[in-house]
């Protein structure tokens, strides 16, 4: 090889690098590879995503956002590391510290704060001469709601955080308003009778805090009255209006007063590149000018006080809104007395549940849906494993099961949560085969006919009523027309919510007519049914 | 054929600083400097300077003139002198004079000590909190700041005063001051040696005092509820969470410098709206940095330095007062602070602490 052609060669060769390192240093040059940044958020910030999806545009950080409720989100935490999230927002700290076991949440700033309040259609506030007032007690909603003054809507304490800060509030309010909740009052039967009964007026619960609100939107005429974040009936009253409805009217309670602080954390996986990202956002959120935003969005924001804009549209003095009102909230109890509170809801003194629930076992689920049905039913009626999700089934639930292909099997009723019960009806779910079509229709028209008895004896709405349909396949319809003509006949076929779970394959939209028909939600089992299992039954 | 040239022109500048920094390295011009061998330094900290230690100009005092890579992991004060293992650490530095003899006591080899700054405790509240405090003649003011009497707080808390019964201030319960959980957080546990003093009639508690006064401590902090683990959660709660949730708490008196340090935004809104209240008496919270190792001398060395100390005076707030450092708190500019402190007790010893801590654990 002659020199020159060497010298050639290496020419060549030392242009190739240099092109190479000048690719890479210009692929550089508009920011660098994007970084992933998966955050899990409780619902109620579902409105605020378009800040977070402009920020990351900006930035190029390709964000995702979750929405779980405050239980699911504390689990998530409590996997340390191993969790497939960055990021966690949930509605309250309290959520943080009892999942954060292993000291994994990093850089914890709340965002925003927004206090928990009874929001009323007006008439009825009018009515009751509670607007203008800052004197209304939780002793006087539950007065006037044991009257049949308005049907009461709040989330599941065990499931929600909104639930769990009313119902917190309740305990403070019934124990005689203590300078702090402590065992000895959670033991008091006195207190757990007041509790019990003000949790009985509940006529529709969720899962989640801005579900409540999209329901509600979606349905006014099913609702008279919800406890919620001050800040979901800002956006319903928004959507309320817009549609030619009635807004809710804002009752700020007198005692048992809860605000939420929304903290925005970090799970440290020791990546630097995603700490940078995430401090990044969290600076955004906290900037002057989102924070501004944010208060027009109905949150209290600022990094001083709970005062908000009475600037802003949304802050409407006629909702009653009063951006400058003194919120005195009652203290956290400690983490003892909030478990124990927790445990005590949801096996004693919530409104007792009567789940229907329509197993699909046509030939199409055969394999891994079927073997996904029976664990997640195992999670609820397996006693130990319920608890760890405080799904367990209190003394007063009803539970019946019904399985169906083209044909509608016997259902199965477990009256209580006795474990020898509950193990027998386990044990029939295990037996279940797949093979045959699927007639969901029918299957619906028998959990009706089960519910019927109930409905005469006048205890129906003693309960919180609901069927909840799991199903892969798209139904035969023959049965449609006469399902909902015997549900308008029924008398309460529009009272009892029909929830969906749906696997794969499913049509969606024979589902959806269903919920919709009675304010019911889909859920989409994806990859995770147990998950979807638990958001269904926190509806309970 | 673009891409390519400007690669070129890339390459190029990177060759050519490549170049002149290998010559000026070769050409000896750095070390005619008299520069010193650069040193690891391991230490633990109290998280109250977190900020100050994430100063850009502090990091460059830090990395450029001492040549230190400081490796800073943050822990409790109470911790790091007495139950976490201190192996492979150069230096400890708690928040809390205390701790020197906590880890004495507890066997570490102190080498030396020496104090780099100090900040008072002090109450932060809600201007309608200290106007009714006032009101009460518990809080005055003196010399253009407010001060409050520790002994009428002590006598308040014991008669079970209640916010709005008592007070008029449309807060829940009974009335308290929110502090940090006094057996994770430095200034929790220097506000329960205040409450123990006060409760002691104004002297520091000896190990006999402590009978007496046991059950009162454990009483007052049982009505707390969910106490924070940090100061500076608090004081984050503090502002954000407004009046209701927490009237008055107890901080350092270096946060509100170092909040409006980060935040010159709200300098107005601050000025309406929160109070620094001293206490009479008040307990300060020095930082003592202890040595371990040899290692520990260049940081004590730098973390002196004329230039960082103004730096930990003029932006964090901290009290300096060493001889020949300019320790004008006119200096600081975003917040007034009072020029000197007279009035302050001692921390009790380290046995009457340890007694405490765990009467409240």
């Amino acid at each position: 090889m002659s020199g020159k052609a060497t010298a050639r060669k290496k020419a060549a060769l030392l242009i190739a690098i240099v092109a190479l390192v000048a690719f890479v240093i210009l692929g550089q040059i508009p920011g660098g590879p994007r970084t992933q940044l998966s955050i899990v958020s409780g619902s109620e910030n579902e409105g605020l995503e378009p800040i977070i999806a402009e920020w990351a545009e900006k930035n190029r950080v390709d964000a995702t956002v979750t929405y779980l409720g405050s239980v699911d989100i504390s689990r998530e935490i409590s996997k340390g590391a191993e969790t497939d999230f960055d990021a966690v927002w949930p509605a309250n700290s309290l959520w943080i510290e009892l999942g954060d076991t292993q000291k994994v949440v990093k850089h914890r700033e709340s965002i925003l704060r927004s206090p928990v309040v009874l929001g009323l259609k007006r008439p009825i506030a009018e009515k009751l001469g509670w607007v203008g007032r800052d004197d209304i007690t939780i002793q006087m909603i539950q007065e006037a709601a044991t009257a049949g003054a308005f049907r009461l809507a709040m989330t599941s304490a065990t499931q929600s955080n909104s639930g769990a800060s009313a119902y917190n509030g309740f305990l403070y309010a019934l124990s005689g308003d203590p300078d702090l909740l402590t065992m000895e009052d959670l033991e008091d039967p006195e207190v757990q009778a007041g509790v019990k009964s003000l949790l009985a007026q509940v006529d529709r619960s969720s899962g989640s805090s801005g579900w409540l609100k999209e329901s509600l939107v979606e349905n006014p005429a099913a609702y008279d009255a919800m406890i919620n974040y001050e800040a979901m009936v800002l956006e319903a009253n928004l959507a309320l209006e817009t549609a030619g409805q009635e807004p809710l009217y804002i009752v700020y309670p007198a005692n048992g007063l809860s605000v939420a602080d929304s903290p925005l954390g970090m799970i440290d996986k020791g990546d630097p590149d995603k700490e940078e990202a995430f401090l990044a956002l969290q600076k955004h959120l906290l900037s002057p000018e989102t924070q501004e935003s944010l208060v027009a969005a109905g949150r209290r924001a600022g990094l001083i006080g709970l005062s908000a804009s009475a600037n802003d549209e949304i802050w409407n003095p006629a909702w009653g809104a009063d951006p400058d009102r003194a919120i005195a909230p009652v203290p956290t109890p400690s983490t003892e007395v909030i478990a124990e509170a927790l445990r005590l809801y949801q096996t004693e003194l919530r409104k007792p549940s009567l789940t229907v629930w329509v197993l699909d076992v046509s030939g199409s689920m055969e394999g891994e849906p079927l073997a996904q049905l029976k664990q997640a039913m195992g999670l609820l009626l397996d006693p130990a494993a319920a608890a760890v999700n405080l799904l367990q089934p209190s003394s007063r639930d009803v539970t019946i099961i019904i399985p169906f292909n083209h044909e509608t099997q016997k259902p199965t009723v477990v009256e209580g949560g006795e474990s020898t019960d509950l193990a027998a009806a386990l044990q029939r779910v295990n037996t279940l085969e797949a093979g045959g079509g699927t007639d969901l229709y029918y299957a619906i028209f028998q959990a009706f006919e089960t519910l019927k008895p109930y409905n005469e004896a006048g205890t129906l709405f003693d309960y919180l009523p609901a069927i909840v349909a799991m199903t892969d396949g798209a139904s035969d319809v023959i049965n449609r027309e006469p399902l909902l003509s015997y549900m308008n006949d029924l008398g309460f076929g529009r009272d009892v919510p029909i929830h969906a779970i749906s696997f794969g394959a499913a049509d969606e939209a024979q589902l959806k007519e269903l919920n919709q028909e009675t304010v019911g939600r889909l859920f989409n089992a994806g990859s995770d049914l147990a998950k979807a299992l638990r958001s269904a039954k926190g509806y309970n | 054929m673009q891409k390519t040239l400007i690669g070129l022109v890339i390459l190029g500048i990177v060759a050519a600083i490549a170049v002149a920094v290998n010559t000026l390295d070769m050409g000896g011009v750095t070390r005619q400097r008299e520069r010193r061998e650069p040193v690891d330094v391991s230490i633990y900290y109290g998280g109250e300077k977190s900020a100050l230690l994430g100063n850009e100009a502090v990091r460059r005092i830090l990395e450029h003139d001492y040549r230190i890579t400081l490796d800073a992991q943050k822990a409790g004060s109470v911790e790091m002198a007495t139950t976490l293992p201190v192996t492979g650490k150069d230096c400890i530095w708690p928040s809390n004079a205390v701790a020197v003899e906590l880890a004495k006591r507890s066997g570490k080899t102190v080498l030396g000590e020496e104090t780099i700054f100090n900040s008072p405790v002090v109450f932060y509240a809600w201007s309608e909190v200290a106007d009714a405090l006032a009101a009460k003649g518990v809080v005055s003011e003196k010399d253009g700041f407010l001060v409050a009497d520790v002994a009428r707080i002590g006598a308040l808390i014991e008669s079970g005063a209640r916010w709005k019964e008592d007070l008029g201030v449309n807060v829940y319960g009974r009335f308290k001051i929110s502090s940090t959980h006094p057996a994770k957080s430095n200034s929790g546990n220097i506000w329960s040696a205040l409450l123990a003093t006060t409760l002691n009639g104004g002297e520091t508690p000896v190990p006999g005092d402590l009978p007496g006064l046991l059950p009162k401590i454990t009483d007052y902090f049982a009505q707390m509820g969910h106490m924070e683990a940090s100061s500076g959660d608090i004081f984050e709660n503090f502002l954000k969470q407004g009046l209701g949730a927490r009237p008055i708490i107890v901080g350092y008196e270096n946060q509100l410098v170092e909040f409006l340090t980060a935040n010159a935004d709200y300098e107005e809104l601050i000025k309406t709206k929160i109070r620094v209240i001293y206490p009479e008496p008040t307990i300060f919270a020095s930082h003592p940095l202890i040595s371990l190792t040899d290692h520990c001398k260049r940081l004590a060395e730098a973390l002196v330095d004329p230039a960082l100390q103004r730096i930990a005076s003029a932006e964090h707030g901290f009290r300096t007062g060493l001889i020949g450092v300019e320790n004008d708190p006119a200096d600081i500019g975003v917040a007034a602070l009072p020029e000197t402190i007279t009035f302050v007790a001692p921390m009790p010893s380290a046995e009457v602490m340890e007694a405490v801590i765990s009467a409240v654990r």
